[in-house]
């Protein structure tokens, strides 16, 4: 079974916008089109964006979600001025190999979604609520507002991609493990684009899966 | 696998219609924890009948009826096309949310019509349609030439990777509808409480016309990764209009936002509030105390206000508490739209409140008869938007004298008697306004009133009524034809017709009836006859200010006088002419102030007292 990739477009976020973000992309988009059990679906309006994203309504689920949102808030915080990117991982859990170099359990992933978030300097952020004259803001606010409208035609895009991905690609899925919640294992990393344990992480995923990912 | 697709059929309209039509869908959500019937490992994937229903496709959802209703069509033949149109409904500004009629067939939902409402595509004159999305479900089938053997076969791993796509299918289409510019003004619609300019409405079908060129240039298509079975494919798309938040987003306000002058609140909300110093400002913009009222039954009924209507609705504001009774009487006392000057204006809107209060006793409770603000405000176009009575406003001035008779005696009579409670608490408020008005009138119309007002105790009914017809006129009050009569003193038209009038309050308020006694000379100038019917209301109200009123015993300020003013009247009013009476009436109206204000309100307390004594 070979891994499906997705590369979702690239948003340009301000870092109070991160969590709503990734929120909206990692649990409407991605979980709740993999938790294919019995699910009961909750709405969940953005407070930022005009968008309605769908969550699966699992708790745990949603905690684990917000557990990595703020992993990678921290990192975004370490690593400022980079091109941070979370990925959402699906794999099959293979059977036992025991081999000096892997893992006692061995993932056969056969999706993974790369979300690249392009995180605006720090300075600028704070939701834009420094205590600076209002005169100065009065632009800025003006120039956020046209950013913002920008951002949610962009993240309303990277979302019909993923539905489009989703409408695309239904073979490569396993059949369903579980039957409530996200039926398949995942995991989600963080990983930033100067980061050298990128490329490590990758690389270590491609043996654990014991062919290459890269390749279709 | 037939199972499958038909129950995605009813899935996937159940999802779109839950998302679209805001009041289709029911708050009750099944939670109930189901396995799912689906076996990942198991062969046999279409036998799931004993699922429930909502629970198919591991997509748990709330009960949408209107999604049921339409499914059935569906369920006998699953090779139709399911064609589901989601229409934006643009009102008007003179809609009226309160009629609507559901459609049935194949249309269902809640549609606000407009008055008349009959078209096809439930929609009316004036309103504005558009289909601003399509889905199109369809299950392509393709002639299987396979094996049996190998079908059966096929058949159960395709059932399960039929199923296994059509829940992924379903995901992206839950997902989708809720990305597509119609959801928010779903979300608009079902989220806010006030009342949109818009509406949605859905239909279902199986066959629509094809949209024209230019209309499918608007729209975009999002068509979703058919699913392939073996024995034909499920296709869903869609085409919507990506710029309908313009076409429907409208700011949560009524439509007409009008400034209320003097705005007293919803008469739900302070039932019993008195409204004396609407009466103050009797001179003031007309619109005021029917916007006022046009306010209460907006609020009442949540309809879109006529926006120019300073008419009031009466008849749903009557009927819904006794002090809107008595506030649309004070209401009407400053009639909007009247010609004349202001004095007349404001003579005229107590002149009609007296033929208001006629009907008050029953027409007041009863919609249809109510000729309140019609009368008053000749605008068509308002009386239409608010009246819900029926009771043709802008016809009744036309009819008035033909009309008008019928309708007094057939409703003053028969509800008298459950209004007394309601007619000691308009009472109270009628005195005040009274009083109120009184104090502006000139004193020359009391005075006038006051002369006519003995005559007016006895006559039949029917007369009366005749005479209330005039009172409609803005241009001749009441009295205007009593004019000509009143000058005659020995003119009994006028008594009769004057007495017409008080039948009823003296009925109700026990008001000392006197003799005939032509009240002609009262009303002379035709410019007068507003205040002079107003006045004349007053009178039978407040038998004692007759007394006070009376020419050369307009002094007395004694509410015993009653008796001895009403006769003292006869003889003053025959005496002089009506002009002279006029005059001099005006002059020992001016001379009066606090002393007939006074005395006004212990006739007023008396009325009351009367009321209580009818209970």
């Amino acid at each position: 079974m070979n891994c499906e990739i997705c590369q979702l477009k690239e948003l340009d976020v301000e870092h109070f916008e991160i969590h709503e973000v990734l929120r909206c992309k990692i649990l409407h988009t991605i979980l709740f089109h993999r938790a294919l059990g019995l699910v009961r679906p909750k709405d969940i309006d953005l407070e930022l964006f005009e968008i309605t994203y769908v969550q699966c309504g699992d708790v745990e689920l949603e905690r684990k979600v917000d557990e990595k949102i703020d992993q990678f808030l921290d990192r975004v915080d370490k690593h400022p001025n980079k091109k941070n990117q979370i990925c959402l991982s699906f794999y099959e859990v293979k059977n036992k190999q025991p081999t000096w170099f892997t893992n006692k359990v061995e993932r056969l992933y056969w999706e993974q979604w790369y979300i690249n978030l392009n995180v605006a300097p720090h300075q600028k952020g704070h939701s834009g609520k420094s205590t600076s004259s209002k005169i100065v803001v009065d632009p800025e606010a003006e120039e956020r507002t046209v950013r913002r409208a920008a951002l949610e035609a962009s993240l309303r895009d990277v979302l019909f991609q993923i539905i489009r991905f989703v409408n695309e690609k239904k073979d490569h899925i396993p059949p369903i493990p579980n039957l409530e919640g996200v039926s398949f294992p995942y995991e989600i990393t963080i990983s930033s684009s100067s980061d050298s344990a990128f490329g490590m992480e990758m690389f270590k995923r491609m043996l654990q899966t014991g062919h290459p990912t890269m390749l279709s | 696998m037939e199972q499958i697709i038909t129950e995605f059929f009813a899935k996937s309209l159940h999802i779109i219609l839950e998302s679209r039509c805001p009041y289709v869908s029911s708050r009750n959500y099944s939670g109930e924890q189901v396995l799912s019937s689906l076996s990942p490992s198991s062969s046999s994937s279409s036998s799931s009948s004993f699922r429930p229903r909502d629970k198919w496709f591991n997509l748990a959802l709330r009960d949408c009826p209107a999604a049921l209703e339409n499914i059935d069509f569906w369920r006998q033949s699953n090779l139709e096309p399911m064609i589901v149109d989601v229409i934006l409904l643009q009102r008007p500004i003179d809609w009226d949310p309160l009629n609507f009629s559901p459609k049935t067939g194949f249309v269902s939902g809640k549609e606000r019509h407009y008055y008349g409402s009959d078209n096809e595509e439930f929609g009316c004159e004036g309103k504005n349609e558009r289909i601003i999305e399509r889905w199109v479900l369809q299950y392509e089938s393709k002639k299987n030439g396979g094996s049996t053997g190998s079908k059966k076969r096929s058949n159960c791993t395709s059932s399960h990777a039929l199923y296994k796509k059509s829940i992924l299918l379903l995901r992206s289409l839950y997902a989708t509808v809720r990305l597509l510019p119609a959801y928010k003004l779903f979300r608009d619609l079902t989220s806010s409480a006030h009342i949109r300019m818009y509406n949605l409405a859905h239909r279902v079908s199986s066959f629509v016309e094809p949209f024209t060129r230019r209309e499918e240039a608007d729209m975009q298509r999002f068509v979703f990764t058919p699913v392939d079975t073996s024995c034909g494919r499920l296709c869903l798309s869609v085409l919507y209009r990506s710029s309908v938040v313009d076409m429907g987003s409208d700011p949560s306000t009524p439509i007409s936002p009008q400034f209320i002058p003097e705005y007293v609140g919803s008469p739900m909300a302070e039932p019993l509030k008195r409204f004396p110093s609407g009466f103050v400002s009797q001179s003031s913009p007309s619109s005021s105390p029917f916007g006022r009222r046009h306010s209460w039954s907006y609020d009442l009924y949540r309809a879109s206000p006529p926006s120019a209507n300073p008419s009031p609705s009466p008849s749903p504001t009557y009927s819904d508490s006794h002090a809107s009774l008595a506030k649309q009487r004070c209401r009407r006392l400053p009639p909007p739209s009247l010609p004349h000057h202001v004095p007349d204006e404001t003579l005229v809107a107590y002149m009609k409140t007296p033929s208001y209060d006629e009907y008050w006793p029953s027409p007041v409770f009863s919609p249809s008869p109510s000729p309140s603000p019609p009368t008053y405000v000749p605008n068509s176009h308002i009386s239409k938007a608010l009246l819900r009575c029926e009771s043709a406003p802008v016809s009744i001035p036309v009819t008035k004298l033909s009309s008008m008779p019928s309708l007094p005696n057939k409703q003053l009579m028969p509800p008298s008697p459950p209004l007394k409670a309601t007619l000691l608490t308009a009472a109270e408020n009628i005195a005040h306004c009274f009083m109120l008005q009184l104090l502006s009138f000139s004193k020359d119309r009391l005075h006038q009133i006051s002369g006519a007002r003995p005559s007016v105790n006895s006559s039949p009914s029917k007369s009366f009524s005749s005479r209330l017809s005039f009172q409609d006129d803005y241009d001749d009050g009441p009295f205007v034809v009593e004019d000509d009569e009143i000058l005659d003193p020995s003119s009994r038209q006028t008594e009769i017709r004057l007495a017409g009038k008080v039948p009823t309050w003296s009925g109700l308020f026990e008001l000392p009836g006197h003799p005939n006694e032509p009240g002609g000379t009262l009303f002379v100038k035709r410019s007068q006859d507003a205040a002079v019917g107003a006045l004349v209301r007053m009178l039978n109200k407040a038998p004692p200010l007759h007394q006070d009123l009376q020419g050369s015993t307009l002094q007395t300020p004694t509410n015993s006088v009653k008796d001895t003013t009403e006769i003292s009247e006869e003889p003053r009013v025959q005496q002089s002419s009506a002009s002279n009476i006029v005059s001099s009436g005006l002059g020992l109206v001016t001379s009066k102030t606090t002393a007939n204000a006074l005395e006004e309100l212990h006739g007023y307390r008396k009325m009351k007292d009367s009321l209580l004594k009818l209970k």
